[in-house]
C-alpha cells in the first residue's frame, strides 16, 4: 500500500492505494474523480492527471499513443494507465462537475401543450429527461400549465465511462458499486430540482412536498441504473428487442429517500434495450406522428436513436455512434457547455479560422457542433483528405484550427472517431428510410435532437456527410425535443399512456442483424456529401 | 497503360480510400488484358500489403482508413474470384464469429475482408455465437482456426467466450486439429490476456490478424 496525495483546484485528497489498483480506480471513490469516455482502458484519453512526484510504472502503450513525448515528459499520464510503486503526488485539473445546473434559455423551449393539468390534488410537477451525457430537468405549476423553470447539467455517472453498456456492466460486476450509480444520477436530479426551488422560487417558493408527479424519460440503460433494476438484461443482447422492466423495486423507498410524500413518480416503459423512452419522448415533443409521411427524427448522441415515420408505421432504431458528438473520446473535447468550442468560422480577411466558445470563454476543447465545423472547414480548405488523412502530417500536438489556442487542435485519431461516428449515424437514416421503401429525396422532415442541441451548421453538417442535402427548411433542430414530449406526458392525464400511444406504432429494427447495414457503413466513413441517391456497393 | 501505371493508379486510389478509383483501375486493367487471376495475385494482393504496411507506419492513420482499405480489397477479390478461370487454391479455412453477448461486427468483417483477399475460406458465423457453435462449424466446415472477436472486456473474458471454446476442444480431444485466435478493443490493451482466456494466439487488427491465422493454418495443415 502507498500513500498517495491528490491535489485539485477545490483542495487536496490523501488516499491509500494498491498497487494493483489504477490511479482512476482509486480516484473514483473520491470527489477527485476524473473523466473517462472509455471505462477505463487507454482509449478515450480523457482521464490526463499530471504526476508532481513519486515513483510509477513507465508509460504504457496506449499512453504513448495518447500523449505526446513532450506531454510525457511535463508529467501528464492517462489516470486509468496510472499506478504508483511507492509514496506519490499527482496533480488534477478538474472541469466543471455536476453542481452545474444552468436555466435551458427560453427560446429554445416550446411554451408547451397548453394544458392544465386533471392529474390530482397536487399543484407541482416535474419532467425529467435523464440522458447519458446530460440532465434535463422542468418545473411545472400543474394547475395553472405554465413551467415554472428549467434546468440542464451534465449526468455525474460520465465518471463510470461515457458508454452506457460499461456503466451498466460496472453495475452488474461489482454490485458495491451499483448503489453509487444509482445514487448518482437520484442525487443529481433531485438536486436539479432543488437547485429551481430554491433560485427561482426562493424561501416562499414551493417545499418539495408539494411536488404531486415527476415523469422520468431516458434511455433504457439510464433508467434501469436509475432505479436498480432490469440491468442484468441489458448485457444479454437476445434481450435487446425485448421490452425491459426498469421500474423501481420498491418506489415508496425511493420517495421517502426523495423527501417526496405525495409525488407520484413515474417511469413511462421504454420501447426495448436499446430504444428508450427518451425517443419516444422525443416524437412526441417534434410532434413527429403529426407530421407527413418522410419524417425522420435523429437523436443524436453515444447511442444515437432513430425514428421514421413513413405515414402509418414508426421504424425505430439505434446505433452506437460513439460519444464523439457530446465532446467525449477527442483529444480536446468538452461536453457542449460554458468553454467548448460551438462554433468554427473562417476568417473574413485571409487564411485561418476563429473558434467561438459557449460563454465566450476560454477554449477547452471542441462539442460536437464545433467539432463538425472543424472537419468541414479543414475539408473544404483541402488540409483534410476525403479518406480522413491530413494533406500534411498533423504533428504530435495535432492540427490547430486557432495556433493561438492548443485546445483547438483536431487529431488524426479525433478525426477517425468523427468518421466512425457520422458513418454510424448517416448509415442508419439510410438504412432505416431504405427498409421503410423510401430514399433520401423522399425526406419530408429531418428533426434533429440530442448532443447538437441548436448550435449544428447545417452546411456543414452536410458537407462532411453527416446530414443529407435536402433543402434545409426540411431540416429542423431541436434542442429538448424529449423534455418537451415529457411535459406533454406530465400534463396528461395519463402519463403513460401518452408515450404508449407512440409505441403502439413502432416496430424495431437491429441494425447489427441487417448485414447489407454494414456495407453502407463502409461507404459512409469517407468524409463528403452524401450521395442522394441511395448508395449502395459500387457495382463493378 | 504499363502494368507499373495500372499498379500505381489502383495503389493510390486504395490509399486514398476511393472505391469508385479503385474499381475504375481495375477494370482497365481488365481492359489491359490482365486476368482475373492476375488481377488479384499481381495487383490487389500487394497494394494491399503495400498500402496495409504504409496505414500500420502511418503516425496519422486511423481506424476508418484501415477499414475503407480492407473493405476495398475484399470487395474487389471477391469480384475477381467470381471470374477465376478454375476454382481458387486457397490456402485453408478459418470459422469467424464474435462471442456470446457481443453484437460488434465490424471487426470481424475487416478480418474477413483482409483473409479473403489472402485466399483464406472464411466461414462467417455472424454475431453472439455460442462456443457450441464455433466448434461445430469448425468441425462441419473442416476449418484449422476458430477465429473469436469480442470488443467488450466481459464478452472477452466471459465463461460463455473463449474459455468455454477452448473447454469443448479439451474435452472433446481436439487439441490438435484446431487453432483458437481472438480479437477486439480488450486484447490490445492487455496483451497476456489472450492467454488468460485460452487462445492460441491474438492480433491488433485486420492485416495482422492476417499473417497470424495464415501462419496458425500452416501449424495445422502441414
Amino acid at each position: 500500500m502507498a500513500n498517495l496525495r491528490v491535489g485539485t483546484s477545490k483542495g487536496q485528497h490523501w488516499l491509500t492505494v494498491d498497487g494493483a489498483q489504477s490511479v482512476r480506480e482509486a480516484l473514483a471513490e473520491t470527489e477527485a474523480r476524473v473523466p473517462t469516455a472509455c471505462g477505463g482502458v487507454g482509449t478515450c484519453g480523457a482521464c490526463v492527471v499530471r504526476v508532481v512526484s513519486g515513483q510509477t510504472n513507465p508509460p504504457t502503450a496506449a499512453e504513448c499513443r495518447k500523449l505526446s513525448g513532450e506531454e510525457l515528459a511535463r508529467g501528464l499520464r492517462l489516470a486509468c494507465q496510472l499506478r504508483v510503486g511507492g509514496d506519490a503526488e499527482i496533480e488534477v485539473e478538474q472541469g466543471e462537475k455536476a453542481s452545474s445546473w444552468a436555466s435551458i434559455p427560453l427560446e429554445e423551449l416550446p411554451p408547451g401543450p397548453g394544458l392544465r393539468s386533471a392529474a390530482g390534488a397536487a399543484r407541482y410537477g416535474v419532467a425529467v429527461d435523464l440522458g447519458t451525457t446530460r440532465i434535463r430537468v422542468s418545473l411545472w405549476d400543474l394547475a395553472q400549465g405554465r413551467r415554472i423553470a428549467s434546468r440542464s447539467g451534465p449526468n455525474p455517472q460520465e465518471v463510470f465511462g461515457a458508454d452506457v453498456l460499461n456503466r451498466v456492466s460496472t453495475a452488474v460486476n461489482y454490485p458495491h458499486r451499483r448503489p453509487e450509480l444509482t445514487d448518482l444520477a437520484r442525487g443529481a436530479i433531485l438536486q436539479a430540482i432543488g437547485d429551481i426551488l430554491a433560485q427561482e422560487l426562493g424561501d416562499s417558493g414551493v417545499p418539495p412536498a408539494e411536488l404531486g408527479r415527476i415523469v422520468v424519460v431516458g434511455n433504457t440503460a439510464m433508467l434501469a441504473l436509475l432505479t436498480g433494476a432490469g440491468l442484468p438484461a441489458l448485457l444479454d443482447p437476445t434481450q435487446w428487442q425485448r421490452a425491459i422492466e426498469v421500474s423501481p423495486m420498491d418506489p415508496s423507498a425511493w420517495q421517502a429517500e426523495w423527501h417526496l410524500g405525495r409525488a407520484e413518480i413515474l417511469l413511462p416503459a421504454p420501447l426495448a434495450g436499446f430504444v428508450g423512452s427518451d425517443l419516444l419522448a422525443a416524437v412526441v415533443g417534434t410532434g413527429l406522428l403529426e407530421g407527413p409521411p418522410g419524417s425522420l427524427l435523429v437523436d443524436v448522441g453515444t447511442n444515437t436513436e432513430l425514428a421514421l415515420w413513413d405515414g402509418s408505421v414508426l421504424h425505430v432504431s439505434s446505433v452506437p455512434g460513439g460519444p464523439a458528438f457530446e465532446g467525449a473520446g477527442l483529444r480536446f473535447g468538452a461536453p457542449a457547455g460554458p468553454g467548448a468550442i460551438a462554433h468554427v468560422l473562417p476568417c473574413p480577411e485571409g487564411e485561418g479560422f476563429i473558434c467561438e466558445t459557449f460563454g465566450g470563454l476560454p477554449a477547452r476543447g471542441f462539442c460536437g457542433s464545433g467539432l463538425v465545423d472543424a472537419v468541414a472547414l479543414l475539408l473544404g480548405a483541402g488540409l483534410l483528405k476525403p479518406s480522413g488523412r491530413f494533406s500534411r502530417p498533423a504533428g504530435p500536438g495535432g492540427h490547430p484550427l486557432d495556433p493561438a489556442i492548443p485546445q483547438s487542435a483536431l487529431s488524426a485519431g479525433d478525426v477517425d472517431t468523427f468518421q466512425r461516428a457520422k458513418a454510424a449515424q448517416a448509415s442508419a437514416m439510410e438504412e432505416l428510410l431504405e427498409l421503410a421503401g423510401l430514399g433520401w429525396r423522399d425526406l419530408r422532415r429531418l428533426c434533429v435532437c440530442g448532443a447538437f442541441g441548436r448550435s449544428l451548421h447545417v452546411g456543414h453538417a452536410q458537407a462532411v456527410g453527416l446530414l443529407p442535402q435536402v433543402e434545409e427548411q426540411r431540416i429542423e433542430l431541436h434542442g429538448h425535443a424529449a423534455l418537451v414530449g415529457c411535459e406533454w406526458a406530465l400534463l396528461a392525464t395519463d402519463a403513460n399512456a401518452v408515450l404508449a400511444a407512440v409505441a403502439s406504432r413502432a416496430r424495431l429494427v437491429n441494425l447489427s442483424l441487417i448485414p447489407d447495414w454494414e456495407d453502407r457503413y463502409m461507404a459512409h466513413l469517407r468524409l463528403g456529401p452524401i450521395p442522394l441517391e441511395s448508395c449502395r456497393r459500387v457495382s463493378p | 497503360m504499363s502494368r507499373a501505371e495500372l499498379f500505381r493508379t489502383y495503389m493510390e486510389a486504395v490509399f486514398d480510400t476511393d472505391k469508385a478509383a479503385a474499381f475504375a483501375a481495375v477494370r482497365a486493367a481488365l481492359e489491359e488484358g490482365m486476368t482475373p487471376e492476375q488481377i488479384v495475385f499481381e495487383l490487389v494482393v500487394p497494394a494491399t500489403e503495400d498500402t496495409m504496411s504504409a496505414i500500420t507506419k502511418d503516425p496519422d492513420a486511423n481506424l476508418a482508413q484501415h477499414f475503407m482499405t480492407a473493405q476495398i480489397a475484399s470487395e474487389v477479390t471477391e469480384w475477381m474470384l467470381e471470374r477465376f478461370s478454375q476454382p481458387p487454391e486457397v490456402l485453408g479455412r478459418v470459422v469467424i464469429g464474435t462471442s456470446s453477448g457481443d453484437l460488434h461486427s465490424l471487426g470481424k468483417r475487416i478480418v474477413s475482408g483482409c483473409l479473403k483477399s489472402l485466399m483464406v475460406d472464411v466461414i462467417d458465423l455472424g454475431v453472439n455465437v455460442s462456443a457450441e457453435q464455433f466448434v461445430e462449424a469448425a468441425l462441419k466446415h473442416e476449418a484449422q482456426v476458430i477465429a473469436i472477436s469480442s470488443m467488450m472486456v466481459h464478452t472477452a473474458t466471459g465463461e460463455n467466450g473463449c474459455m468455454k471454446v477452448r473447454k469443448l476442444i479439451q474435452s472433446q480431444g481436439l487439441e490438435g486439429q484446431f487453432r483458437v485466435i481472438v480479437g477486439g478493443a480488450p486484447f490490445r490493451f492487455d496483451e497476456e490476456l489472450y492467454r488468460k482466456i485460452g487462445a492460441d494466439a491474438w492480433a491488433a487488427d485486420g492485416i495482422s490478424a492476417g499473417k497470424v491465422i495464415t501462419d496458425l493454418i500452416r501449424e495445422v495443415k502441414p
